[in-house]
């Protein structure tokens, strides 16, 4: 019945980098790190690692440049290579956080918002101890927490002066500008700046409730999306960092999720054969269940069908995000259509990704799932 | 280790958040993108005015430039570039004019006034 193993069964991780199973961290953290190992090695973030120049702690100034500069791009693609091909993430990750960790402090050239976050993800998702408290989640809280804070203690935050300035001089933001000139003066800005700060603080509870854990992360992906659209910049590494977080709120079945789908429907057969061509982990088992115009994905004790259910089976397979990231990582410093690029990748990810599109297209073209009616007839009746 | 990292670091960063209330720096508060400061800068060092490219060389960042963050945060990376040069006897001017979110123009000098 079942010829595939359980994916949790897998104990042996393996050198293929779009595999996530048999590390020694969660799936979901094994994505995460897996996806800014990717990133950090494609956009050669490791030229820019700095020797040490007016750092934060002082006896680092005093360390040899070139072998502290040296020594840490080397500790940094190795870290980063070895968690791209699933060697002991939980230590290399560690390893990177801290050297990326350690960069930050060692020059103000090189500090950035950016990269602590980033060092930050890869530590503590090394430091991830199973039953511990929520670190992740609570750096993820913090950092909102003071974005939030600081933009609602800034008088240009509240006048508007920041956007205004930022959007129309520094970014030269069309669509923004062609808005600004219809409005009254300073109402968008204001309207930016304040739903700025609001999205910020609103999202910190959204992060540290547990029940509210779901509009956190589509929260934060929004608003990361929304910046990336407006700027056209991942803002180097924060869109990733921040985007990536929200991996932490997520739990992947341990076993394998069962797809039920109509085998007689040609449709289902070439989503079957396009959807197994990528799942390289095996997370999914098809499985025809003989009822005609259905497509169910049994995730754990979530049930997802229609549109729903394609959707999950995309979120569920790690390989997305890799591809996701890759793609938007490899423009970075594309001269030309880099932007426009970025911002289809992201729009389009928004788009087909978050829940409104499957629940439109599931209300629109209602499905015959028998299960899904004998329930709505219980519910009714 | 495995809590008490995590735990020194977050405990780090909240006392960031409540010290950056107190401070014109904004060093690991979270505040990212907050501030747009443009600025042009020049520097003479003992008597010579340096190039663009000698400035990017001595303080790694553009002489005519933008951050996106804290004023203070240039006029920083100056003052403590030129405080090591000054303990080698370079005798250096720096005069920044700057607009933190293209308000009134502003003007920073090193040395300062006393």
């Amino acid at each position: 019945m079942n010829p595939r193993p359980p994916v949790a069964s897998s104990t042996t991780p393996s050198w293929n980098p779009l595999k996530t199973t048999g590390t020694d961290l969660p799936v979901n953290l094994a994505i995460l790190v897996k996806v800014l190992a990717i990133v950090v090695l494609i956009v050669n973030h490791v030229r820019i690692l700095p020797d040490p120049w007016l750092s934060f702690i002082p006896w680092i100034d005093r360390l040899p440049a070139e072998p502290f500069q040296r020594t840490l791009q080397a500790v940094f693609v190795i870290s980063a290579v070895a968690i791209v091909f699933n060697r002991r993430l939980r230590m290399f990750s560690t390893i990177l956080g801290a050297t990326i960790l350690l960069a930050v402090v060692s020059s103000k050239a090189y500090y950035g918002n950016n990269k602590t976050f980033c060092g930050l993800m890869f530590l503590l998702a090394g430091l991830y101890k199973p039953g511990g408290p929520p670190f992740l989640r609570w750096q993820l809280a913090i950092t909102y927490f003071g974005a939030g804070l600081n933009k609602a203690m800034d008088a240009d935050w509240h006048s508007g002066v920041f956007f205004e300035n930022w959007a129309v001089h520094r970014l030269h933001q069309s669509v923004y500008i062609t808005l600004d000139a219809i409005l009254p003066p300073m109402v968008l800005a204001k309207f930016m700046c304040w739903s700025t700060i609001v999205t910020e603080l609103a999202t910190v509870p959204a992060i540290l409730i547990p029940s509210l854990n779901y509009w956190a992360v589509l929260a934060n992906i929004f608003f990361q999306c929304s910046l990336c659209l407006f700027t056209g910049t991942t803002f180097t590494l924060f869109f990733y960092s921040m985007t990536a977080c929200s991996l932490a709120f997520v739990t992947w079945p341990d076993a394998p999720m069962r797809v039920f789908y109509d085998s007689d429907r040609r449709l289902f057969v070439s989503l079957r054969r396009f959807f197994e061509s990528w799942d390289v982990d095996g997370r999914f088992l098809w499985t025809d269940n003989g009822a005609r115009g259905t497509l169910s994905l049994q995730a754990g004790d979530r049930r997802y069908s229609g549109f729903q259910a394609a959707r999950m089976i995309v979120l569920y397979n790690p390989v997305t995000w890799f591809v996701l990231a890759a793609s938007i990582a490899v423009l970075e410093d594309v001269p030309g259509p880099a932007v426009l690029c970025r911002r289809v990748i992201v729009g389009t990810a928004l788009v087909l990704l978050m829940p409104p599109l499957a629940y439109l297209s599931d209300l629109c073209f209602p499905r015959r799932d028998p299960e899904r009616r004998a329930m709505v007839r219980t519910v009714e009746s | 280790m495995r809590l008490l990292i995590p735990v020194l670091l977050l405990a780090f960063q909240l006392g960031a958040i409540v010290h950056a209330r107190f401070v014109p720096t904004r060093y690991f508060c979270w505040a990212p993108y907050d501030t747009q400061t443009d600025y042009t800068a020049t520097a003479i060092v003992n008597g010579r005015p340096l190039t663009a490219r000698e400035f990017q060389k001595r303080y790694r960042r553009p002489q005519h430039g933008f951050d996106n963050r804290s004023p203070q945060h240039v006029i920083d990376m100056l003052q403590q570039a030129e405080e090591k040069h000054a303990a080698r006897g370079d005798q250096t001017t720096i005069v920044v004019n700057y607009r933190v979110n293209g308000k009134d123009p502003r003007e920073w000098h090193w040395p300062r006034a006393e």
